[in-house]
């Protein structure tokens, strides 16, 4: 379970560090053990003692879209292939993306399934209101995008024929 | 799922845990959620792996390495060698793991000069430290917890030399801690799950295994068993089985040019899924480390190795 299985998937390893809108620790240089950054404290974490152990997981919302989507597909791209953003590039094949992951569907056709924005929009936002037991981190429910942002990835989405 | 709100609502009633829902109420008494178990058994040590990963096959020696080494470096197959192929720590050739022994070996034998009851210490009363470290993480009856090889060469530094610099996830602790458990490379690691503090420890740990947490709502399990993402790609890479893996650590991380532990691979795996990472030797990652070590009894001490 080395680093670059690990740092694959989310908030990146060090050599891909880039300045994001997300509070980032990096792996190596801060890395082992001591100084724990406390960016994520305000999630919920493995300890038996700290104030994150006893944050509670935050409930499935089932997000509706409100009013036309007005997404910018290029921007989508770029925020969906981004690991320090939306990373969906990660788990699934994406349109125009390098190095796609194969856990989640492939959306590279994503436009030809007929599927609404609005529909897209909840999905997005927070899978679990479909499947409970889902990999997928709840993109809108914990704040890893912004209304806008999947907006923005949706619209992507859509285009992606 | 339909029933899964009726579960909740048990769970809440009945003020447990829910430890095979994908939700319940936490220890603490807060809404969780838990990525479906897998069915591992504690009694089949590192041969849990078959049914769950079915990988062991691929690495579980020498030999079965060597017929699949043309799998090293083909991404859709190298993930079955679980990074085995790069234990290295029976091969004659010189790495940087060896040296991080070396440095150990030198510790030791300077801090048994001050102290000659550094050593006993570290052996339990013997000065032969030969298969002790197979049979960590162990309760000590005497100090009441759960001891990892890590805690105990904090634990030896502290009462016996007065040192308080040879905390858990120092270089010097890891270094220590390598040369000890390259004392017993190649013996099978035998945790004692007879033990009651130590499965009561595994299963604490195997709870932790499953708990989703952080931003992204990631549990370890997510990535590492079979109904989450092991085997598949993530952006390039490929998850891989937890059964096996404690055997190699503390290892030496060529990315990186430092030595790292099992709990401070804890730590970075937990700060990557965007969770607060704790200290190595925290309670809850020493709990891991007894879950993570058990899924290698009956797999050989692997130390030094790389990656």
């Amino acid at each position: 379970m080395g680093c670059v299985l690990a740092g694959v998937l989310l908030a990146g390893c060090a050599s891909n560090e880039k300045a994001g809108g997300m509070p980032q620790a990096t792996t190596a240089s801060s890395g082992h053990g001591a100084a724990a950054p406390d960016a994520f404290a305000a999630w919920p974490c493995l300890s038996y003692t700290a104030e994150c152990g006893k944050i509670p997981t935050r409930m499935p919302v089932k997000k509706e879209l409100a009013g036309p989507l007005n997404g910018d597909a290029a921007r989508g791209k770029l925020i969906a292939n981004e690991r320090s953003k939306g990373n969906c590039i990660a788990c699934h094949n994406l349109k125009g993306g390098t190095q796609p992951g194969s856990r989640g569907p492939d959306l590279s056709q994503y436009g030809t399934w007929g599927r609404t924005d609005a529909e897209t929009y909840t999905l997005v936002y927070d899978l679990r209101t479909r499947n409970p037991d889902t990999v997928m981190p709840p993109i809108g429910t914990n704040n890893i995008l912004t209304d806008q942002e999947i907006r923005d990835v949706v619209a992507y989405l859509q285009s992606s024929k | 799922m339909n029933n899964r709100k009726n579960r909740l609502f048990l769970a809440l009633i009945g003020g447990v845990l829910s430890t095979l829902s994908a939700s319940g109420v936490s220890a603490e008494g807060v809404y969780r959620e838990y990525f479906p178990r897998a069915q591992i058994d504690p009694s089949k040590g590192v041969m849990g792996d078959i049914g769950f990963s079915d990988t062991v096959q691929y690495w579980k020696d020498a030999q079965a390495l060597e017929q699949h080494k043309n799998w090293i470096g083909d991404p859709a197959n190298e993930w079955k060698l679980n990074w085995k192929h790069m234990d290295l720590d029976r091969s004659s050739d010189f790495h940087e793991g060896h040296a991080a022994v070396d440095d150990g070996e030198k510790y030791v034998k300077a801090m048994s000069r001050a102290e000659p009851s550094f050593l006993t210490c570290l052996g339990e009363g013997k000065t032969d430290l030969k298969g002790v470290a197979a049979r960590y993480p162990k309760y000590d009856e005497k100090l009441g917890r759960i001891m990892t090889v890590e805690s105990r060469v904090e634990h030896c530094a502290q009462t016996e030399l007065w040192r308080k610099d040879v905390k858990q996830g120092s270089p010097i602790n890891n270094a220590i801690t390598m040369y000890v458990k390259a004392q017993s490379t190649g013996m099978p690691i035998q945790v004692d799950i007879q033990s009651k503090p130590v499965m009561e420890a595994y299963k604490r740990g195997e709870q932790l295994f499953y708990t989703k947490a952080g931003q992204f709502n990631l549990a370890c399990a997510s990535c590492h068993t079979p109904q989450g993402t092991m085997g598949q790609k993530l952006r390039g890479q490929v998850p891989t089985t937890p059964f096996g893996d404690a055997a190699s650590f503390p290892l030496y991380r060529s990315p990186l040019g430092q030595v790292e532990s099992l709990q401070q691979r804890f730590a970075i795996c937990n700060r990557q899924s965007r969770t607060m990472s704790l200290k190595p030797g925290d309670p809850a990652y020493t709990d891991l480390e007894v879950f993570y070590t058990v899924l290698s009894n009956g797999y050989p001490v692997s130390v030094p190795a790389i990656r």
